[in-house]
Protein backbone atom coordinates (compact mmCIF):
# COMPACT_ATOMS: atom_id res chain seq x y z
CA UNK A 1 0.00 0.00 0.00
CA UNK A 2 1.20 3.56 -0.54
CA UNK A 3 2.73 4.97 2.60
CA UNK A 4 0.39 6.90 4.84
CA UNK A 5 1.72 10.41 5.04
CA UNK A 6 2.20 12.28 8.23
CA UNK A 7 -0.35 14.82 7.00
CA UNK A 8 -2.98 12.12 6.53
CA UNK A 9 -2.44 11.09 10.09
CA UNK A 10 -2.69 14.56 11.47
CA UNK A 11 -5.92 15.11 9.54
CA UNK A 12 -7.17 11.77 10.79
CA UNK A 13 -6.35 12.72 14.33
CA UNK A 14 -8.05 16.08 14.26
CA UNK A 15 -11.05 14.73 12.37
CA UNK A 16 -11.65 12.15 15.03
CA UNK A 17 -10.59 14.34 17.86
CA UNK A 18 -9.02 11.46 19.74
CA UNK A 19 -5.99 9.93 18.08
CA UNK A 20 -4.91 7.47 15.46
CA UNK A 21 -2.65 4.52 15.09
CA UNK A 22 -1.66 3.24 11.72
CA UNK A 23 0.79 0.56 10.72
CA UNK A 24 3.00 2.00 8.00
CA UNK A 25 3.88 0.13 4.85
CA UNK A 26 7.23 -0.94 6.25
CA UNK A 27 5.80 -2.21 9.48
CA UNK A 28 6.59 0.54 11.90
CA UNK A 29 3.96 2.26 13.91
CA UNK A 30 2.77 5.80 13.58
CA UNK A 31 0.43 7.46 15.98
CA UNK A 32 -0.74 10.84 17.04
CA UNK A 33 -3.39 12.07 19.38
CA UNK A 34 -5.38 15.18 20.03
CA UNK A 35 -3.14 16.67 22.69
CA UNK A 36 -0.38 18.81 21.23
CA UNK A 37 2.21 17.24 23.51
CA UNK A 38 1.30 13.70 22.58
CA UNK A 39 1.27 14.75 18.94
CA UNK A 40 4.81 16.01 19.33
CA UNK A 41 5.66 12.81 21.15
CA UNK A 42 4.18 10.80 18.30
CA UNK A 43 6.21 12.67 15.72
CA UNK A 44 9.36 12.22 17.80
CA UNK A 45 8.73 8.48 18.01
CA UNK A 46 8.01 8.41 14.31
CA UNK A 47 11.27 10.20 13.66
CA UNK A 48 13.13 7.72 15.87
CA UNK A 49 11.53 4.79 14.02
CA UNK A 50 12.47 6.38 10.69
CA UNK A 51 16.05 6.77 11.86
CA UNK A 52 16.49 3.02 12.38
CA UNK A 53 14.07 1.83 9.69
CA UNK A 54 16.82 0.08 7.70
CA UNK A 55 18.24 -1.61 10.79
CA UNK A 56 14.89 -2.75 12.16
CA UNK A 57 13.56 -4.37 8.98
CA UNK A 58 13.43 -8.13 9.48
CA UNK A 59 13.09 -11.01 7.02
CA UNK A 60 11.38 -14.00 8.70
CA UNK A 61 13.58 -17.07 8.98
CA UNK A 62 10.79 -19.64 9.27
CA UNK A 63 8.89 -20.39 6.08
CA UNK A 64 8.21 -22.85 3.30
CA UNK A 65 11.23 -21.57 1.35
CA UNK A 66 14.61 -20.36 2.53
CA UNK A 67 14.82 -16.60 2.70
CA UNK A 68 17.11 -14.50 0.53
CA UNK A 69 15.69 -15.62 -2.82
CA UNK A 70 12.19 -14.19 -3.34
CA UNK A 71 13.23 -10.87 -1.90
CA UNK A 72 14.18 -7.41 -3.09
CA UNK A 73 17.94 -7.01 -3.22
CA UNK A 74 19.71 -6.16 -0.03
CA UNK A 75 22.52 -3.62 -0.30
CA UNK A 76 25.43 -5.89 0.70
CA UNK A 77 26.06 -9.52 -0.07
CA UNK A 78 28.62 -12.24 0.49
CA UNK A 79 28.75 -15.70 -1.02
CA UNK A 80 30.91 -18.05 1.07
CA UNK A 81 31.69 -21.52 -0.29
CA UNK A 82 33.13 -24.39 1.72
CA UNK A 83 34.93 -27.57 0.75
CA UNK A 84 33.54 -30.29 3.00
CA UNK A 85 36.11 -32.29 4.97
CA UNK A 86 36.77 -35.53 3.10
CA UNK A 87 35.62 -37.54 6.13
CA UNK A 88 32.38 -35.57 6.57
CA UNK A 89 29.63 -38.11 7.14
CA UNK A 90 25.89 -37.77 7.48
CA UNK A 91 26.05 -37.64 11.27
CA UNK A 92 28.54 -34.74 11.17
CA UNK A 93 26.57 -33.01 8.39
CA UNK A 94 23.50 -33.12 10.63
CA UNK A 95 25.49 -31.48 13.45
CA UNK A 96 26.64 -28.79 11.00
CA UNK A 97 23.06 -28.07 9.91
CA UNK A 98 21.91 -27.95 13.53
CA UNK A 99 24.45 -25.24 14.35
CA UNK A 100 23.76 -23.26 11.16
CA UNK A 101 19.99 -23.39 11.70
CA UNK A 102 20.29 -22.09 15.25
CA UNK A 103 22.74 -19.39 14.17
CA UNK A 104 20.68 -18.19 11.22
CA UNK A 105 17.41 -18.08 13.18
CA UNK A 106 19.09 -15.89 15.80
CA UNK A 107 20.98 -13.66 13.36
CA UNK A 108 17.95 -12.95 11.17
CA UNK A 109 16.16 -11.78 14.33
CA UNK A 110 19.03 -9.42 15.03
CA UNK A 111 20.27 -11.49 17.97
CA UNK A 112 23.82 -12.74 18.66
CA UNK A 113 24.54 -16.44 18.12
CA UNK A 114 25.31 -18.73 21.06
CA UNK A 115 28.94 -18.31 22.14
CA UNK A 116 29.13 -15.12 20.07
CA UNK A 117 32.61 -13.61 20.30
CA UNK A 118 31.21 -10.15 19.42
CA UNK A 119 27.57 -10.09 20.60
CA UNK A 120 27.74 -6.27 20.54
CA UNK A 121 27.82 -6.39 16.72
CA UNK A 122 24.39 -7.99 16.45
CA UNK A 123 23.02 -4.48 15.93
CA UNK A 124 19.68 -5.60 14.52
CA UNK A 125 18.26 -7.62 11.62
CA UNK A 126 18.85 -5.10 8.77
CA UNK A 127 17.03 -7.56 6.44
CA UNK A 128 19.79 -10.10 6.99
CA UNK A 129 19.20 -13.36 5.17
CA UNK A 130 21.38 -16.45 5.11
CA UNK A 131 20.60 -18.99 2.41
CA UNK A 132 22.24 -22.42 2.56
CA UNK A 133 23.11 -24.24 -0.67
CA UNK A 134 24.60 -27.63 -1.53
CA UNK A 135 27.08 -28.23 -4.36
CA UNK A 136 27.03 -31.34 -6.57
CA UNK A 137 30.09 -32.98 -4.99
CA UNK A 138 28.79 -33.05 -1.39
CA UNK A 139 26.49 -35.93 -2.37
CA UNK A 140 29.62 -37.97 -3.11
CA UNK A 141 31.36 -36.88 0.10
CA UNK A 142 28.31 -37.91 2.13
CA UNK A 143 27.94 -41.09 0.08
CA UNK A 144 24.36 -40.23 -0.89
CA UNK A 145 24.80 -39.81 -4.66
CA UNK A 146 21.35 -41.37 -5.20
CA UNK A 147 19.82 -38.21 -3.71
CA UNK A 148 21.50 -35.83 -6.18
CA UNK A 149 18.88 -34.57 -8.66
CA UNK A 150 19.28 -35.79 -12.23
CA UNK A 151 21.32 -33.39 -14.34
CA UNK A 152 22.53 -31.30 -11.38
CA UNK A 153 26.20 -30.59 -12.15
CA UNK A 154 28.61 -27.70 -12.67
CA UNK A 155 27.85 -25.69 -15.84
CA UNK A 156 29.77 -27.25 -18.77
CA UNK A 157 32.72 -25.08 -19.76
CA UNK A 158 31.60 -22.38 -22.19
CA UNK A 159 34.05 -21.16 -24.82
CA UNK A 160 33.83 -17.63 -23.36
CA UNK A 161 34.73 -18.90 -19.85
CA UNK A 162 38.04 -18.09 -18.21
CA UNK A 163 37.13 -19.68 -14.92
CA UNK A 164 39.38 -19.38 -11.89
CA UNK A 165 39.29 -21.99 -9.16
CA UNK A 166 39.28 -19.30 -6.45
CA UNK A 167 35.83 -18.20 -7.65
CA UNK A 168 34.38 -21.55 -8.70
CA UNK A 169 32.60 -24.66 -7.41
CA UNK A 170 32.29 -25.79 -3.78
CA UNK A 171 30.37 -28.20 -1.54
CA UNK A 172 28.35 -25.89 0.71
CA UNK A 173 27.27 -22.30 0.17
CA UNK A 174 26.31 -19.66 2.70
CA UNK A 175 24.78 -16.74 0.84
CA UNK A 176 24.62 -13.90 3.35
CA UNK A 177 23.02 -10.55 2.56
CA UNK A 178 21.98 -7.52 4.60
CA UNK A 179 21.33 -3.83 4.29
CA UNK A 180 24.21 -3.06 6.67
CA UNK A 181 27.82 -4.13 6.09
CA UNK A 182 28.66 -4.53 9.80
CA UNK A 183 25.62 -6.70 10.43
CA UNK A 184 26.70 -8.78 7.43
CA UNK A 185 30.32 -9.03 8.56
CA UNK A 186 29.34 -10.13 12.06
CA UNK A 187 26.96 -12.80 10.74
CA UNK A 188 29.55 -14.10 8.28
CA UNK A 189 32.20 -14.39 10.98
CA UNK A 190 29.90 -16.33 13.30
CA UNK A 191 28.70 -18.69 10.56
CA UNK A 192 32.22 -19.40 9.32
CA UNK A 193 33.48 -20.03 12.85
CA UNK A 194 30.72 -22.57 13.42
CA UNK A 195 31.46 -24.29 10.08
CA UNK A 196 35.19 -24.84 10.45
CA UNK A 197 34.69 -28.15 12.27
CA UNK A 198 33.14 -29.53 9.07
CA UNK A 199 34.99 -27.94 6.18
CA UNK A 200 37.34 -25.26 4.92
CA UNK A 201 36.48 -21.98 3.23
CA UNK A 202 37.01 -22.41 -0.51
CA UNK A 203 36.21 -18.82 -1.47
CA UNK A 204 34.22 -15.78 -0.36
CA UNK A 205 32.88 -13.27 -2.86
CA UNK A 206 31.48 -9.91 -1.79
CA UNK A 207 29.10 -7.73 -3.74
CA UNK A 208 26.69 -4.84 -3.46
CA UNK A 209 23.53 -3.34 -4.89
CA UNK A 210 21.93 0.07 -4.45
CA UNK A 211 21.55 1.47 -0.95
CA UNK A 212 18.07 1.45 0.59
CA UNK A 213 15.99 4.41 -0.47
CA UNK A 214 17.67 4.64 -3.88
CA UNK A 215 15.60 2.29 -6.02
CA UNK A 216 11.83 2.70 -6.06
CA UNK A 217 11.46 -1.08 -5.66
CA UNK A 218 11.80 -4.35 -7.47
CA UNK A 219 14.96 -6.31 -8.09
CA UNK A 220 16.09 -4.38 -11.17
CA UNK A 221 18.97 -1.99 -10.78
CA UNK A 222 21.74 -0.63 -12.96
CA UNK A 223 24.90 -2.67 -13.29
CA UNK A 224 28.30 -0.99 -13.46
CA UNK A 225 28.13 -0.78 -17.27
CA UNK A 226 25.13 1.47 -16.76
CA UNK A 227 22.53 -0.97 -18.02
CA UNK A 228 19.21 -1.58 -16.35
CA UNK A 229 19.45 -5.18 -15.16
CA UNK A 230 16.68 -7.65 -14.39
CA UNK A 231 13.85 -6.15 -16.45
CA UNK A 232 11.88 -9.23 -17.51
CA UNK A 233 12.24 -11.09 -14.23
CA UNK A 234 9.25 -12.99 -12.83
CA UNK A 235 7.63 -10.67 -10.28
CA UNK A 236 8.22 -11.44 -6.59
CA UNK A 237 5.17 -13.17 -5.12
CA UNK A 238 3.71 -13.96 -8.54
CA UNK A 239 2.36 -17.26 -9.77
CA UNK A 240 5.04 -17.16 -12.46
CA UNK A 241 7.78 -16.90 -9.82
CA UNK A 242 6.35 -19.95 -8.06
CA UNK A 243 6.37 -21.91 -11.33
CA UNK A 244 9.81 -20.78 -12.46
CA UNK A 245 11.73 -20.96 -9.18
CA UNK A 246 10.21 -23.16 -6.48
CA UNK A 247 10.47 -26.89 -6.99
CA UNK A 248 7.26 -28.92 -6.61
CA UNK A 249 6.63 -32.67 -6.76
CA UNK A 250 6.19 -32.63 -10.56
CA UNK A 251 9.40 -30.76 -11.30
CA UNK A 252 11.95 -32.95 -9.52
CA UNK A 253 13.03 -36.56 -9.25
CA UNK A 254 14.00 -35.88 -5.61
CA UNK A 255 11.10 -35.41 -3.19
CA UNK A 256 13.43 -34.08 -0.49
CA UNK A 257 14.04 -30.99 -2.68
CA UNK A 258 10.37 -29.90 -2.86
CA UNK A 259 10.13 -26.28 -1.74
CA UNK A 260 13.71 -25.63 -2.81
CA UNK A 261 15.34 -24.28 -5.94
CA UNK A 262 18.58 -24.36 -7.94
CA UNK A 263 21.05 -21.48 -8.12
CA UNK A 264 23.85 -20.68 -10.53
CA UNK A 265 26.37 -18.03 -9.50
CA UNK A 266 28.58 -16.63 -12.26
CA UNK A 267 31.32 -14.11 -11.55
CA UNK A 268 31.39 -11.96 -14.67
CA UNK A 269 34.27 -9.49 -15.02
CA UNK A 270 33.59 -6.29 -16.95
CA UNK A 271 36.19 -4.59 -19.14
CA UNK A 272 34.99 -1.08 -18.40
CA UNK A 273 38.00 0.63 -20.02
CA UNK A 274 37.17 -0.67 -23.49
CA UNK A 275 33.41 -0.46 -22.89
CA UNK A 276 33.82 3.26 -22.18
CA UNK A 277 35.28 3.73 -25.68
CA UNK A 278 31.88 2.97 -27.22
CA UNK A 279 29.43 5.73 -27.99
CA UNK A 280 25.96 5.67 -26.57
CA UNK A 281 24.33 4.27 -29.72
CA UNK A 282 26.86 1.45 -29.94
CA UNK A 283 26.36 0.62 -26.25
CA UNK A 284 22.60 0.48 -26.79
CA UNK A 285 22.96 -1.76 -29.84
CA UNK A 286 25.21 -4.20 -27.97
CA UNK A 287 22.46 -4.75 -25.42
CA UNK A 288 19.37 -4.03 -27.54
CA UNK A 289 17.93 -1.64 -24.99
CA UNK A 290 18.23 2.09 -24.58
CA UNK A 291 20.36 3.31 -21.70
CA UNK A 292 17.91 5.98 -20.59
CA UNK A 293 15.11 3.79 -19.26
CA UNK A 294 15.97 0.27 -20.42
CA UNK A 295 13.25 0.12 -23.11
CA UNK A 296 13.95 -2.36 -25.94
CA UNK A 297 15.22 -0.52 -29.03
CA UNK A 298 12.25 0.65 -31.10
CA UNK A 299 10.00 0.73 -28.01
CA UNK A 300 9.15 3.33 -25.37
CA UNK A 301 9.08 1.70 -21.95
CA UNK A 302 11.33 -0.68 -20.01
CA UNK A 303 8.54 -3.22 -19.65
CA UNK A 304 7.57 -3.18 -23.36
CA UNK A 305 8.24 -6.54 -25.03
CA UNK A 306 11.12 -6.44 -27.54
CA UNK A 307 10.10 -6.78 -31.20
CA UNK A 308 13.00 -8.71 -32.69
CA UNK A 309 11.62 -8.40 -36.26
CA UNK A 310 11.03 -4.64 -36.22
CA UNK A 311 13.09 -2.56 -38.68
CA UNK A 312 13.70 1.14 -39.03
CA UNK A 313 12.93 3.20 -42.19
CA UNK A 314 16.20 2.13 -43.82
CA UNK A 315 15.32 -1.51 -43.32
CA UNK A 316 17.80 -2.22 -40.50
CA UNK A 317 16.75 -4.25 -37.50
CA UNK A 318 16.03 -2.07 -34.44
CA UNK A 319 17.62 -4.79 -32.32
CA UNK A 320 20.75 -5.99 -34.19
CA UNK A 321 21.47 -9.68 -34.67
CA UNK A 322 24.40 -9.54 -32.26
CA UNK A 323 22.45 -7.79 -29.45
CA UNK A 324 22.50 -9.36 -25.99
CA UNK A 325 18.75 -9.48 -25.48
CA UNK A 326 18.15 -11.25 -28.79
CA UNK A 327 19.79 -14.41 -27.50
CA UNK A 328 19.14 -13.80 -23.80
CA UNK A 329 15.37 -13.68 -24.25
CA UNK A 330 13.45 -16.87 -23.68
CA UNK A 331 12.73 -18.79 -26.91
CA UNK A 332 10.35 -21.19 -25.17
CA UNK A 333 8.27 -21.05 -22.01
CA UNK A 334 10.85 -23.32 -20.38
CA UNK A 335 13.68 -20.80 -20.74
CA UNK A 336 12.61 -18.46 -17.94
CA UNK A 337 14.55 -18.06 -14.71
CA UNK A 338 14.86 -15.47 -11.94
CA UNK A 339 17.93 -13.23 -11.81
CA UNK A 340 19.18 -11.53 -8.65
CA UNK A 341 22.53 -10.00 -9.63
CA UNK A 342 24.84 -8.02 -7.37
CA UNK A 343 27.83 -5.90 -8.47
CA UNK A 344 31.37 -6.33 -7.28
CA UNK A 345 34.26 -3.88 -7.24
CA UNK A 346 37.59 -4.95 -5.77
CA UNK A 347 40.08 -2.12 -5.96
CA UNK A 348 41.67 -0.28 -8.87
CA UNK A 349 44.86 -0.95 -10.85
CA UNK A 350 47.78 1.46 -11.06
CA UNK A 351 46.44 2.64 -14.42
CA UNK A 352 43.02 3.29 -12.98
CA UNK A 353 41.35 0.15 -14.26
CA UNK A 354 38.76 -1.05 -11.75
CA UNK A 355 38.33 -4.75 -11.01
CA UNK A 356 34.56 -4.76 -11.43
CA UNK A 357 31.80 -6.99 -12.57
CA UNK A 358 28.74 -8.92 -11.57
CA UNK A 359 27.99 -11.63 -9.08
CA UNK A 360 25.31 -12.80 -11.47
CA UNK A 361 22.76 -15.24 -10.13
CA UNK A 362 19.90 -17.17 -11.64
CA UNK A 363 17.37 -19.27 -9.75
CA UNK A 364 15.33 -21.97 -11.45
CA UNK A 365 13.56 -25.24 -10.72
CA UNK A 366 15.93 -26.89 -13.15
CA UNK A 367 19.02 -25.06 -14.37
CA UNK A 368 19.78 -27.48 -17.20
CA UNK A 369 16.34 -26.96 -18.73
CA UNK A 370 15.73 -23.29 -17.97
CA UNK A 371 19.14 -21.59 -17.88
CA UNK A 372 21.66 -23.68 -19.78
CA UNK A 373 20.11 -23.34 -23.29
CA UNK A 374 20.14 -19.54 -22.91
CA UNK A 375 23.75 -19.51 -21.66
CA UNK A 376 24.87 -21.73 -24.52
CA UNK A 377 23.21 -19.40 -27.05
CA UNK A 378 24.86 -16.37 -25.45
CA UNK A 379 28.25 -18.10 -25.36
CA UNK A 380 28.04 -18.43 -29.15
CA UNK A 381 26.54 -15.10 -30.22
CA UNK A 382 26.50 -12.07 -27.96
CA UNK A 383 28.54 -8.99 -28.77
CA UNK A 384 28.55 -8.21 -25.04
CA UNK A 385 31.05 -11.08 -24.65
CA UNK A 386 33.72 -8.66 -25.95
CA UNK A 387 33.47 -6.64 -22.74
CA UNK A 388 32.50 -9.34 -20.24
CA UNK A 389 34.30 -12.51 -19.14
CA UNK A 390 32.94 -15.23 -16.84
CA UNK A 391 35.74 -15.90 -14.33
CA UNK A 392 33.82 -17.87 -11.71
CA UNK A 393 31.01 -20.40 -11.80
CA UNK A 394 29.22 -22.56 -9.26
CA UNK A 395 25.86 -24.28 -8.96
CA UNK A 396 23.88 -24.93 -5.80
CA UNK A 397 20.76 -26.68 -4.59
CA UNK A 398 18.83 -24.48 -2.20
CA UNK A 399 16.79 -26.86 -0.01
CA UNK A 400 13.37 -25.88 1.36
CA UNK A 401 12.97 -23.56 4.32
CA UNK A 402 12.49 -24.44 7.98
CA UNK A 403 8.81 -24.17 8.83
CA UNK A 404 8.80 -24.84 12.57
CA UNK A 405 11.19 -24.24 15.43
CA UNK A 406 13.14 -27.40 16.26
CA UNK A 407 13.48 -28.48 12.63
CA UNK A 408 16.71 -27.84 10.78
CA UNK A 409 17.86 -26.84 7.33
CA UNK A 410 18.25 -29.94 5.10
CA UNK A 411 16.06 -32.01 7.46
CA UNK A 412 14.25 -33.62 4.52
CA UNK A 413 17.56 -34.51 2.84
CA UNK A 414 18.89 -36.00 6.09
CA UNK A 415 15.67 -37.99 6.56
CA UNK A 416 15.89 -39.30 2.99
CA UNK A 417 19.58 -40.18 3.45
CA UNK A 418 18.80 -42.22 6.56
CA UNK A 419 16.40 -44.33 4.50
CA UNK A 420 19.03 -45.20 1.87
CA UNK B 1 -4.21 -2.06 -0.81
CA UNK B 2 -5.87 1.34 -1.00
CA UNK B 3 -4.61 4.31 0.86
CA UNK B 4 -5.86 4.23 4.40
CA UNK B 5 -8.90 6.46 4.57
CA UNK B 6 -9.78 8.89 7.31
CA UNK B 7 -12.70 6.65 8.23
CA UNK B 8 -10.38 3.67 8.55
CA UNK B 9 -7.98 5.69 10.66
CA UNK B 10 -10.85 6.75 12.88
CA UNK B 11 -12.07 3.17 13.15
CA UNK B 12 -8.59 2.03 14.08
CA UNK B 13 -8.26 4.53 16.85
CA UNK B 14 -11.71 3.66 18.14
CA UNK B 15 -10.67 0.06 18.66
CA UNK B 16 -7.19 0.93 19.85
CA UNK B 17 -7.22 2.76 23.14
CA UNK B 18 -3.88 4.43 22.79
CA UNK B 19 -1.85 5.44 25.74
CA UNK B 20 1.32 6.13 23.85
CA UNK B 21 2.55 5.73 20.36
CA UNK B 22 3.36 2.08 20.08
CA UNK B 23 1.28 -0.94 19.26
CA UNK B 24 1.15 -1.77 22.93
CA UNK B 25 -2.34 -1.17 24.28
CA UNK B 26 -3.58 -1.49 27.86
CA UNK B 27 -5.34 -4.68 26.80
CA UNK B 28 -2.12 -6.07 25.38
CA UNK B 29 -0.23 -5.09 28.52
CA UNK B 30 -2.74 -7.00 30.56
CA UNK B 31 -2.20 -10.13 28.46
CA UNK B 32 1.53 -9.70 28.84
CA UNK B 33 1.39 -9.46 32.62
CA UNK B 34 -0.82 -12.54 32.77
CA UNK B 35 1.88 -14.35 30.88
CA UNK B 36 4.48 -12.92 33.24
CA UNK B 37 2.66 -14.34 36.22
CA UNK B 38 2.68 -17.76 34.61
CA UNK B 39 6.37 -17.58 33.73
CA UNK B 40 8.51 -20.40 35.03
CA UNK B 41 10.04 -19.74 38.42
CA UNK B 42 13.40 -20.33 36.81
CA UNK B 43 14.22 -19.57 33.18
CA UNK B 44 17.39 -20.94 31.60
CA UNK B 45 18.10 -19.36 28.22
CA UNK B 46 20.76 -19.23 25.53
CA UNK B 47 22.52 -22.29 26.92
CA UNK B 48 25.45 -23.97 25.18
CA UNK B 49 28.28 -26.37 25.88
CA UNK B 50 31.82 -25.49 24.88
CA UNK B 51 33.79 -27.60 22.41
CA UNK B 52 37.57 -27.32 22.75
CA UNK B 53 40.69 -29.44 22.86
CA UNK B 54 39.74 -30.25 26.48
CA UNK B 55 36.43 -31.82 25.42
CA UNK B 56 37.38 -33.79 22.30
CA UNK B 57 38.31 -36.99 24.14
CA UNK B 58 37.05 -39.40 26.77
CA UNK B 59 38.09 -38.23 30.23
CA UNK B 60 38.07 -34.59 29.12
CA UNK B 61 36.07 -31.73 30.53
CA UNK B 62 34.21 -28.65 29.42
CA UNK B 63 32.02 -25.73 30.51
CA UNK B 64 28.29 -25.13 30.25
CA UNK B 65 27.07 -21.57 29.83
CA UNK B 66 23.61 -19.96 29.96
CA UNK B 67 21.59 -17.12 31.39
CA UNK B 68 19.64 -18.17 34.46
CA UNK B 69 16.75 -15.95 35.54
CA UNK B 70 15.03 -16.23 38.92
CA UNK B 71 11.42 -15.11 38.49
CA UNK B 72 10.50 -15.75 42.13
CA UNK B 73 10.81 -13.46 45.13
CA UNK B 74 13.28 -15.69 47.00
CA UNK B 75 16.90 -16.47 46.16
CA UNK B 76 17.65 -19.70 44.31
CA UNK B 77 21.04 -21.44 44.36
CA UNK B 78 22.50 -23.54 41.56
CA UNK B 79 24.30 -26.27 43.47
CA UNK B 80 25.31 -28.85 40.87
CA UNK B 81 23.88 -31.36 38.46
CA UNK B 82 24.28 -34.55 36.53
CA UNK B 83 24.72 -35.64 32.91
CA UNK B 84 24.98 -38.95 31.14
CA UNK B 85 28.03 -37.72 29.27
CA UNK B 86 30.07 -36.77 32.38
CA UNK B 87 31.03 -38.55 35.56
CA UNK B 88 30.86 -35.33 37.51
CA UNK B 89 29.02 -32.01 37.18
CA UNK B 90 30.25 -29.11 39.30
CA UNK B 91 29.58 -25.41 39.73
CA UNK B 92 32.73 -23.39 39.14
CA UNK B 93 34.06 -19.90 39.29
CA UNK B 94 37.15 -18.35 37.71
CA UNK B 95 39.46 -16.37 39.95
CA UNK B 96 42.79 -14.61 39.57
CA UNK B 97 45.42 -16.69 41.29
CA UNK B 98 49.16 -16.24 41.05
CA UNK B 99 48.80 -14.01 37.99
CA UNK B 100 46.68 -16.54 36.10
CA UNK B 101 42.97 -17.01 35.66
CA UNK B 102 42.22 -20.34 37.20
CA UNK B 103 38.96 -22.05 37.87
CA UNK B 104 37.86 -23.62 41.07
CA UNK B 105 34.75 -25.13 42.59
CA UNK B 106 32.33 -22.45 43.73
CA UNK B 107 31.73 -23.14 47.40
CA UNK B 108 28.07 -22.87 48.32
CA UNK B 109 26.96 -22.84 44.67
CA UNK B 110 25.85 -19.95 42.44
CA UNK B 111 23.18 -17.74 43.98
CA UNK B 112 20.56 -16.33 41.60
CA UNK B 113 19.03 -13.50 43.61
CA UNK B 114 15.25 -13.06 43.65
CA UNK B 115 14.03 -11.40 40.46
CA UNK B 116 17.48 -11.30 38.90
CA UNK B 117 19.50 -12.99 36.16
CA UNK B 118 22.96 -14.50 36.40
CA UNK B 119 24.96 -15.14 33.26
CA UNK B 120 27.19 -18.19 33.20
CA UNK B 121 29.92 -17.31 30.70
CA UNK B 122 33.45 -18.20 29.65
CA UNK B 123 35.91 -16.64 32.07
CA UNK B 124 33.25 -16.35 34.78
CA UNK B 125 30.75 -18.48 36.63
CA UNK B 126 29.92 -21.73 34.85
CA UNK B 127 28.90 -25.35 35.18
CA UNK B 128 31.66 -27.86 34.55
CA UNK B 129 31.19 -31.27 32.95
CA UNK B 130 34.13 -33.33 34.23
CA UNK B 131 35.59 -36.70 33.35
CA UNK B 132 33.65 -37.01 30.10
CA UNK B 133 32.42 -40.45 29.09
CA UNK B 134 32.97 -39.53 25.43
CA UNK B 135 34.17 -36.68 23.28
CA UNK B 136 31.89 -33.68 22.74
CA UNK B 137 31.80 -32.54 19.12
CA UNK B 138 30.49 -29.43 17.36
CA UNK B 139 26.73 -29.60 17.00
CA UNK B 140 26.26 -32.36 19.56
CA UNK B 141 23.13 -32.06 21.66
CA UNK B 142 24.11 -32.45 25.30
CA UNK B 143 21.45 -33.33 27.87
CA UNK B 144 22.13 -32.42 31.47
CA UNK B 145 20.19 -31.82 34.67
CA UNK B 146 20.90 -28.83 36.89
CA UNK B 147 20.07 -29.02 40.61
CA UNK B 148 18.95 -26.03 42.63
CA UNK B 149 18.28 -25.12 46.23
CA UNK B 150 14.93 -23.33 46.24
CA UNK B 151 13.70 -24.63 42.85
CA UNK B 152 13.07 -27.90 41.04
CA UNK B 153 15.89 -29.51 39.08
CA UNK B 154 15.84 -28.71 35.35
CA UNK B 155 16.79 -31.00 32.50
CA UNK B 156 18.09 -29.24 29.40
CA UNK B 157 19.38 -30.22 25.97
CA UNK B 158 21.97 -27.73 24.75
CA UNK B 159 24.01 -27.47 21.57
CA UNK B 160 27.78 -27.89 21.75
CA UNK B 161 29.98 -25.48 19.81
CA UNK B 162 33.53 -24.30 19.52
CA UNK B 163 34.51 -21.15 21.34
CA UNK B 164 37.98 -19.70 21.53
CA UNK B 165 37.00 -17.85 24.67
CA UNK B 166 37.15 -19.50 28.06
CA UNK B 167 40.55 -21.14 28.51
CA UNK B 168 40.65 -20.64 32.24
CA UNK B 169 44.36 -21.37 32.47
CA UNK B 170 45.04 -18.37 30.20
CA UNK B 171 47.65 -16.12 31.78
CA UNK B 172 47.67 -12.58 30.37
CA UNK B 173 51.24 -12.03 31.60
CA UNK B 174 52.67 -14.76 29.40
Amino acid sequence: MPPVTRRDLLIGASASGVGAAVAGASGYQIASSAGASSQAEALAKQKAADATRVLDAKVPFYGQHQSGVELELQTFTSFVAFDADSHLNLEAFERWMLLLTDDIARLQSGEPVLADAQPQLALGPARLTVTVGLGPRIFDVLNIAALRPAGFAQIPKQKIDKLEERFSEGDLLLHISADDPIVLSHAQRALIRDSLAFGKVRWAQQGFANAQGVNPGGVRQRNLMGQVDGTDNPALGSEQFEKVVWIDAESTDQDWLIGGTQLVLRRIAMQLDTWDKLGRTEKEEVIGRNLENGAPLGKQNETDLPDFGARDESGLLHIPGFAHIRNASARTADEIFFRRPFNYEIGVSELGKPDVGLLWTAYARNLSKQYLPVQERLSKVDLLNLWTTPIGSSVWLIPAGVTVEGEMICSSLIAAAKLL
Amino acid sequence: MNKLTLAAAAALLATTALTGCTSSTPAADQTQSTVDEKKAALAIENGWVRVSEYSDHTGGMTGVFATVTNNTDTDITLVGGSAEIAQMVEVHEVVMSGGAMTMQKKEGGIVIPAGESVTLEPGGLHVMLMNLNKAILDGDQITLTLDFDGADSQTLTLPAKTSASGDETYNPEN
